[in-house]
């Protein structure tokens, strides 16, 4: 049996027990109000991926002739519903699967005191988990887009999950409305593209100006502007700069919520669209620097951004920026490396990161879970000397701290330095990568402060406030547990086997000189690359600054109130002030234009309208008076009428000539 | 043989005298009766004109036609009378008066 032709039923465990969840009568339910049903849902669809996965690792991918069914046909062209699986998809299922079922079975714990509002919890959950496998495996963009559609609904359903509180349905409302300016992006490329080729499979796009008889080809201009369109989503869904606001908002959500967004769904489906538009975006070096340029530039905001807040969620949040700031950067300087040198190593490294940042991040999210359970508030400047009460979550968090600043052997470690090598190789091809690669190696240096600044401010020192924390249950602990160790090794798949390059180039084998560096060439290259040591003694002094700042008592954090560092210190916690400029030009100018619009609708449009309405009105008014009823009148105006037409057929008629 | 033009001189006049009845008198049995008026007025045309056709025409023999519709006419105008009358009788049981300028509420 070929498991492949079987992969369409991944996400529908998941949407099976969604139906379930939401249908199944209240009392009837049990099962702590939908939970069974959920881990089932996951639990069946993380099997049926580990098949698919197996598959994938032994070679065999389902593309082009892949099943498909026809869903709708429009003029000669079939709108079609297939799957696509090759290593690329894999590696997402991989990602959405695992992360997807610990932060399921986390949710009994951590969701336990919700009560019955658990059962539309889950629901959403199951809902969401099925569309992001959904979009995952579609085998085109029209496809894609539908589930990616669905993903923001469900973006938008759980993080005003406690749509109660108006910061919650605010947050919810913009990161809604913020990632839909990137969606009608996607949509403009995706219908571009379809203008020209008439198709949207992505087995005739990729084929786009291949040469191959039969390809279609597009003009360079129209594929640049059209990949630049499709990346636009991404710069919406993955919290790029300049629509990234709406991330750190998005954290009124669940804490579970926020790890599953963060490490396996939301977010990662932007990544996840600008790899899978490789073969387009690969001929395009155009795209690929305005890619590579938001990725930096988002990278660096972000992580400085993070340095100075205060809520724990949001802390994370800024580092997932900042952390796909990097995977973007990854992909679009890997992409100049396959454009001139066909060179896979930037879009290896970039879905590399991918995958170890979904495993730290869904770590330090569900840690931030935990002590936020335990401790009841969000603010790092009531928590301190959590380490006593909490050593699980301690020490997992520490790992995952460790893996994302990139401490060697941790996951973190392996692929941002890939990525950064990859952007400084880039250097050789355009110098603006080299600038790109200063920005990376200055937010490795902040991800490694702020990371353990949140850590030390959190576990280390005293309590600053009173609260009586306590372990999480062990349904929460297991699944930070089985993290961490994913969090530790995940790193080492680039050695193991053939290594992790050999299988994730494959996707674009077309596009490529097949790497035939040994696994051992690769550590070996790693460990001797100076650059290597610059990153990794960055990440040391951030701690280490962190260490002295926020663990060794007597720091004086005053020189913080006055002068530049003062400013700075500001501007940062004001999110450099790019949410209020968004404010403000939601408020003033947008506003401003509204009551422009306004008063032309009542003074112009309903002027009109109302005019008309009055000269009607007005003219019966007038006429009316006709209608008097006094029969005696009606007949005079009869006789003078008659006696008016005599005259006028007697005398004038004859007079005219007619 | 009195000529036709004094038979529309005779019709015209009653026909004016009729309009100005129904046009100027308040009570409604005397519009009602000018109405009368007029309607004999376009009698006599009817006679008149039928008579001056057969003396046109002597070879046709007399023809009978105008006089045939006068009487129907007549008869009409003796059941428009019932109606009209019975009406005003209506009118005068709701209203307690048939003056025509006071019957006015079919209006704006």
């Amino acid at each position: 049996m070929d498991v492949l032709q079987y992969a369409w039923l991944i996400p529908v465990f998941p949407f099976i027990a969604f139906i379930l969840i939401a249908l199944i009568p209240k009392r009837t339910l049990g099962w702590e109000d939908g939970w069974g049903y959920a881990i089932a849902g996951a639990g069946g669809a993380l099997v049926l991926s580990s098949l698919v996965i197996w598959e994938v690792l032994n070679g065999h991918t389902l593309t082009e002739d892949a099943p498909r069914t026809t869903w709708l046909i429009i003029g000669d062209y079939e709108v079609t519903f297939g799957i696509w699986i090759d290593q690329l998809a894999a590696l997402m299922l991989l990602i959405v699967s695992i992360v997807g079922t610990l932060v399921v079975v986390y949710s009994g714990g951590y969701m336990h005191a919700e009560g019955e509002t658990r059962r539309r919890y889950y629901a959403e959950i199951m809902l969401f988990i099925s569309v992001m496998y959904g979009l995952v495996i579609a085998d085109n963009y029209l496809q894609m887009f539908i589930f990616w559609e669905l993903v923001g609904l469900c973006s938008y359903l759980l993080i005003g999950f406690w749509y109660q509180k108006p910061s919650a349905a605010s947050a919810a409302k913009r990161a809604f409305i913020v990632t839909r300016v990137g969606d009608i992006m996607f949509m403009a490329g995706i219908i571009l593209l379809f203008k020209y080729v008439g198709n949207l499979d992505f087995a005739v796009l990729f084929d786009i100006n291949s040469g191959t008889p039969g390809a279609p080809t597009v003009p360079s201009d129209i594929l640049i502007l059209s990949t630049a369109l499709i990346f636009g989503g991404a710069i919406g869904k993955s919290a790029q700069f300049p629509l990234h606001e709406w991330l750190p908002d998005a954290m009124e959500g669940p804490t579970t919520v926020s790890a599953l967004i963060h490490a396996a769904t939301m977010v990662k489906a932007g990544v996840y669209l600008t790899a899978r538009t490789y073969p387009l975006l690969v001929q395009t070096p155009e795209s690929l620097l305005f890619v590579a340029v938001i990725g930096g530039v988002t990278a660096l905001i972000a992580a400085s951004c993070a340095l100075a807040a205060n809520d724990i969620k949001r802390v994370l949040a800024y580092s997932t920026i900042s952390q796909l700031g990097y995977m973007i950067l990854g992909l679009g300087a890997g992409g100049y490396l396959v454009y001139h040198l066909q060179d896979p190593n930037g879009y290896t490294a970039a879905t590399f990161h991918m995958m170890n940042h979904a495993f730290f991040k869904a770590l330090l999210f569900l840690c931030a879970g935990s002590v936020i359970h335990a401790v009841g508030t969000n603010d790092m400047r009531l928590m301190g000397g959590l380490r006593k009460h909490m050593k699980i979550t301690s020490t997992t968090m520490l790992i995952g701290a460790l893996a994302i600043a990139g401490v060697p052997p941790l996951s973190g470690f392996w692929s941002k330095d890939e990525v950064l090598a990859a952007v400084y190789h880039a250097g050789d091809l355009d110098p603006i990568f080299l600038l790109l690669w200063v920005l990376g190696i200055v937010t490795a240096f902040m991800t490694a402060f702020y990371m353990f600044r949140m850590w030390f401010m959190t576990f280390a020192g005293e309590a600053r406030s009173t609260y009586h924390a306590h372990e999480s249950p062990k349904i929460m602990t297991i699944p930070l547990i089985i993290l961490a160790g994913l969090a530790i090794t995940s790193g080492f798949a680039l050695l193991a086997g053939d290594g992790f390059k050999a299988f994730m180039e494959l996707p674009i084998e077309e596009y490529v000189i097949p790497g035939h560096e040994s696994t051992f060439d690769i550590a070996v290259e790693i460990f001797t690359d100076p650059l290597t040591y610059v990153s990794l003694v960055l990440a040391v002094v951030g701690i280490l600054l962190a260490y002295r700042m926020y663990y060794v008592p007597g720091f004086d954090r005053s020189i913080f109130a006055r002068g530049a560092a003062g400013t700075m210190q500001r501007a940062l916690e004001n999110r450099l002030y790019i949410s209020k400029f968004y404010d403000d030009f939601a408020y003033k100018v947008w506003y401003g234009f509204s009551i422009v619009c306004d008063a032309f609708d009542r003074r112009v449009i309903d002027g009109a309208v109302n005019g008309f309405s009055y000269l009607g009105a007005n003219t019966g008014g007038v006429i009316r008076k006709a209608q008097s009823g006094n029969v005696q009148r009606y007949a005079s105006l009869i006789i003078v009428g008659i006696v008016i037409l005599l005259a006028l057929l007697l005398f004038v008629v004859p007079w005219g000539g007619w | 043989m009195i000529p036709i033009e004094y038979w529309l001189i005779l019709s015209s006049l009653l026909l004016a005298i009729g309009v100005y009845g129904v046009m100027t008198r308040k009570n409604a049995i005397v519009v009602l009766m000018s109405i009368e008026i007029m309607l004999n007025a376009a009698n006599i045309n009817l006679v008149a004109f039928s008579s001056y056709y057969s003396s046109l025409h002597p070879n046709l023999g007399t023809d009978a036609t105008g006089q045939a519709f006068a009487l129907f006419s007549i008869a009409i105008a003796a059941a428009e009378v019932a109606v009209g009358l019975a009406i005003l009788l209506s009118v005068y049981r709701r209203y307690q008066t048939i003056d025509v300028d006071k019957i006015n509420i079919l209006r704006w």
